[in-house]
């Protein structure tokens, strides 16, 4: 019993950061598809390939926040 | 199936201000100069055809309205037509479209008042004005008509002065034509795509339909006026703007109709009109997000999205978690102050919602032909084809990025809708494997910066090793969530 708790406890733990990922991964890929704080500068990725940026962070982050919600919500 | 409760006490003016009222924001005042840009002087035509192909729609929508006499509009009438995953996929980018809506029209606010005030930060204002517009709607709003009808009056009223104002200015002192660019076809096809954001809201009359008397006669009326209307009103904005300042100086301006005003009526005028469209503006951005919240209510209702959405706060009778959630959102978007970004999303989002309006009015007719329709769609299937025909062509010219992130919110959309409807087991499952591969995949960059095969350029060494153990702990993460949806037990 007391492990089930222990493991509730670390799922809803680990789902909330995993989310909080994606959710930032996602966010980070607008601010670097729009050149914001220079990002597209900071990380040499030219104008042209951003677009390859873009869909990966969107993608990682859609299925990082989609993977912490499931453990967030284990009964 | 008539819903007792609602009063049908809105007779053929006040539904035709719905109509037009649903439509006025700041925003669309604002996209009239980025769009000149794009179309020169062929803007005028273009703002008549992008209302001609919002018509097409707006048929099926009274057709259904008057048919279907519930109030939810595209998700209803999705539900009753098709049901499953179609009706959930109507309700996704209904909110989805109310949701960039909402930012949309606070972008616009921020943009028209900044013509004023320009010292004022663009982004920070539009998330103010949504934080502010979600607490509104949180506690509770008696949004009725009459409130819709009057707030129409004064923007019509406002943009009948400056038409006259600026129209006299404009015939006694005509702007020097500059060379006309040829933009060709595909140039007026990307400007039509992008204006088309002009037209949405009219749909709110088909919406209505449960309060409005005789609505077999007057919605399709309303529907009709309210498009003549907008389009002559857009048309004569349009055709005194260009008339006054060439197309490019227009695109210039962070309110253009603004800067119209002060050109032809002066500081007088150029206040004048930023009141009112910061009153539509305002107005436009109240209804989006509480069209989203309801439309979120709706889902969660129908056991599309988890129960927690449809909540009614005790005290203020409002669905108070669909509406946070969705203001979390809404300020995202608004926080990028990406006006053309948001205009597209929107406009993509309706899009798909018109497409499956046009097809929901084709499959009810086969399904259900003794269906009573008070109103008819003219020149059926053509008007219905034709409509479904425009949105999918107009949706080839929109911008790539929001095409691409289009796609990812229907992947999503799939994703969600499966999640609720199937068994979580073997889908946990699956995201336990995705997370591991997640996990191995960030493992795998953090060695080649640890090692050095990869260098993030201008960036110092603490950075980097910031960096590495950002990545380190995400990596960690990962294959922790990998492992733990794996060992569920069901």
């Amino acid at each position: 019993m007391k492990s089930m708790e222990t493991k509730i406890i670390l799922s809803k733990t680990v789902g909330v950061i995993q989310t909080g990922i994606g959710v930032t991964a996602m966010v980070f890929a607008f601010l670097a598809f729009y050149d914001i704080f220079g990002i597209q500068t900071m990380l040499g990725v030219s104008p042209e390939s951003i677009g390859l940026y873009l869909w990966v962070f969107i993608i990682f982050g859609m299925l990082s926040t989609i993977s912490g919600l499931f453990l967030f919500y284990e009964r | 199936m008539d819903e007792p409760h609602l009063k049908r006490d809105l007779g053929l003016v006040r539904t035709t201000m719905l109509g037009i009222g649903g439509t006025l924001s700041a925003a669309n005042f604002v996209i009239i100069g980025e769009a000149a840009g794009m179309a020169g002087y062929a803007i005028v035509p273009i703002v008549v055809i992008c209302g001609l192909l919002s018509l097409l729609t707006m048929f099926s929508y009274a057709e259904l309205g008057t048919a279907i006499p519930l109030a939810g509009g595209e998700y209803t009438f999705a539900k009753v037509a098709y049901g499953g995953f179609t009706c959930f996929l109507t309700g996704w980018f209904e909110w989805l479209s109310n949701m960039f809506y909402a930012a949309l029209s606070a972008i616009g606010f921020a943009y028209v008042v900044s013509y004023l005030l320009p010292q004022i930060n663009l982004a920070l204002t539009a998330v103010i004005v949504v934080i502010v517009f979600s607490i509104v709607n949180l506690r509770g709003t008696k949004e009725t008509a009459t409130a819709e009808t009057i707030i129409t009056v004064i923007v019509l009223a406002i943009l009948t002065i400056f038409i006259i104002g600026a129209g006299s200015f404009a015939s006694g002192n005509p702007a020097t034509p500059q060379s006309a660019s040829l933009i060709g076809p595909l140039g007026i096809f990307a400007a039509t795509a992008y204006l088309f954001e002009l037209y949405l809201g009219a749909e709110a009359v088909a919406a209505a339909q449960a309060e409005v008397k005789n609505p077999g006669r007057t919605i399709p009326l309303a529907i009709i006026l309210s498009a003549v209307v907008l389009i002559a009103l857009y048309t004569s904005v349009v055709v005194v703007a260009v008339n006054i300042v060439p197309p490019q100086v227009l695109s210039e301006q962070s309110s253009p109709i603004a800067f119209v005003a002060q050109q032809a009526l002066g500081p007088a005028g150029a206040i004048l009109i930023t009141v009112g469209l910061a009153i539509a503006g305002l107005a436009a951005t109240n209804e989006a997000i509480l069209a989203q919240s309801r439309v979120l209510y709706a889902m969660s209702r129908d056991g599309y999205l988890p129960k927690s959405l449809c909540k009614i706060h005790t005290r203020f009778c409002t669905p108070h978690v669909a509406i946070i959630v969705g203001a979390i959102f809404t300020v995202i978007f608004a926080a990028t102050g990406l006006v053309n970004f948001v205009v597209y999303a929107v406009n993509f989002g309706f899009i798909i919602g018109f497409s499956i309006v046009n097809l929901s009015v084709i499959k009810l007719r086969k399904i259900a032909p003794h269906l009573k329709r008070p109103f008819k769609t003219p020149l059926y299937p053509l008007t219905p084809i034709a409509g479904i025909s425009a949105s999918i062509f107009l949706a080839l010219f929109i911008e790539p990025s929001v095409l691409i992130l289009g796609i990812e919110l229907i992947i999503v959309a799939l994703l969600v809708y499966y999640i609720r409807m199937v068994g979580h087991h073997r889908i946990r499952i699956a995201f336990g494997g995705i997370s591991l591969g997640l996990g191995a995949f960030v493992a795998f960059v953090t060695y080649l910066l640890g090692t050095n095969s990869i260098v993030l350029q201008g960036v110092s060494q603490g950075v980097t090793t910031l960096v590495f153990y950002v990545l380190l702990f995400v990596s960690i993460i990962q294959i922790l969530a990998g492992v733990l949806n794996m060992i569920v037990t069901d």
